[in-house]
């Protein structure tokens, strides 16, 4: 891409991203959710969060992979067990970075 | 400290105390940020924008998703129109969110709201969201709550540019191979298991993971919103068959 259209870049997504992350808070006030709706949306961050998550565990390069090759799967899980066994986000972070690295240099041959 | 908490002794107590709180709770979440940051600064650069370009980005888009995807396609050379349909579905999630914010920030003016949107990102949604959903109508948007988020909001900024800027300035430092971004994802996990609290989250938080992962394959990252909607549905269905559930019981007895 030429500078200027990375320029258009720049302003396009600054629009696009502040537009939308104002949407409601804007238009809230015209129309308002439903109460049922907004309990709902109480569920949306978890939900988001977790969907985040999945497919970068168990996809790899575009094809489901649930295989102890897959480095990111064995960490991950390896986090999930030091999560709910020390409630430490560093601990969480440390074993799971620790699983990843070694198992990216020492790659197990199934 | 009068500059940002104001000159009314008890006023300034409530607001400080609020953003400090903010701070407190995002602070774990920080170092998954600075890293994610940093790797976003580096692939700006290593994907052709100059300096001042990339930390213009940073500075104005405040976003790690939509920078990320946008990066592919501006290496592609791809049309300006399909950059921005990308950002507009990578962006779904925030309608959500600025819906759910939107009791708690309504009592403020046009201008206020652009500012409190433009510090919106999933962490600090999914935290305010998980501590104050629960609070009465009349008690949305109270003082506290608003300087929490305003709290939140300063940690993950200021280390979110600091670390975007190194990145942008050091741009070649770090080998790829690494994978020091899967550490977002490691700060992912620990942060949400906790917020999985009873059986209809649950069911959300499963039906969501799996259909993330079925439906990984769909361009524009549309499948994280298939499976946000699908997890809300999979929640609240539970959450009407356990009340169905307990109102049978409760009358037979």
């Amino acid at each position: 891409m030429s500078n200027v259209e990375i320029w258009l870049v720049v302003v396009g997504l600054t629009l696009v991203t502040i537009l939308m992350r104002s949407s409601f808070l804007m238009l809230g006030d015209y129309f308002p959710l439903p109460e049922r709706v907004q309990h709902g949306l109480r569920y949306a961050p978890v939900c988001a969060l977790v969907a985040l998550v999945t497919p970068e565990l168990f996809v790899t390069q575009g094809a489901f992979d649930l295989s102890i090759t897959n480095p990111k799967l064995v960490a991950g899980l390896a986090a999930v067990v030091v999560t709910l066994t020390t409630r430490s986000m560093i601990a969480a972070m440390a074993i799971g970075m620790l699983t990843f690295t070694l198992l990216r240099l020492l790659p197990v041959t199934a | 400290m009068k500059a940002l908490f104001g000159s009314r002794p008890e006023l300034a107590r409530v607001r400080r105390e609020g953003f400090g709180r903010g701070i407190r709770t995002v602070a774990p979440l920080l170092i998954g940020t600075g890293i994610w940051g940093l790797v976003t600064g580096v692939a700006m650069v290593k994907v052709g924008l100059t300096t001042t370009q990339a930390i213009a980005m940073t500075l104005l888009v405040f976003s790690g998703t939509v920078q990320l995807a946008s990066l592919p396609l501006i290496a592609a050379d791809a049309p300006l129109w399909v950059v921005m349909l990308t950002a507009v579905v990578v962006n779904l999630r925030f309608v959500i969110f600025s819906a759910g914010l939107h009791p708690f920030f309504r009592r403020f003016s046009i201008a206020r709201r652009w500012l409190l949107s433009y510090f919106m990102v999933d962490m600090s949604f999914a935290m305010f969201l998980s501590r104050f959903a629960d609070a009465p109508r009349d008690q949305r948007g109270t003082t506290e709550q608003v300087w929490f988020f305003l709290g939140m909001s300063a940690g993950s900024w200021v280390v979110w540019q600091t670390m975007s800027i190194i990145g942008i300035v050091l741009a070649a430092g770090v080998p790829a191979e690494w994978g020091l971004e899967f550490t977002a994802i490691l700060a992912l996990i620990a942060m949400t298991l906790p917020l999985i609290a009873g059986k209809p989250a649950l069911v959300g938080a499963v039906t969501a993971g799996v259909i993330a992962v079925v439906a990984a394959g769909l361009p524009l990252k549309l499948g994280l919103l298939v499976a946000v909607v699908a997890g809300i549905a999979a929640a609240m269905a539970t959450e009407i068959m356990l009340e169905r559930h307990a109102n049978e019981t409760g009358g037979t007895t």
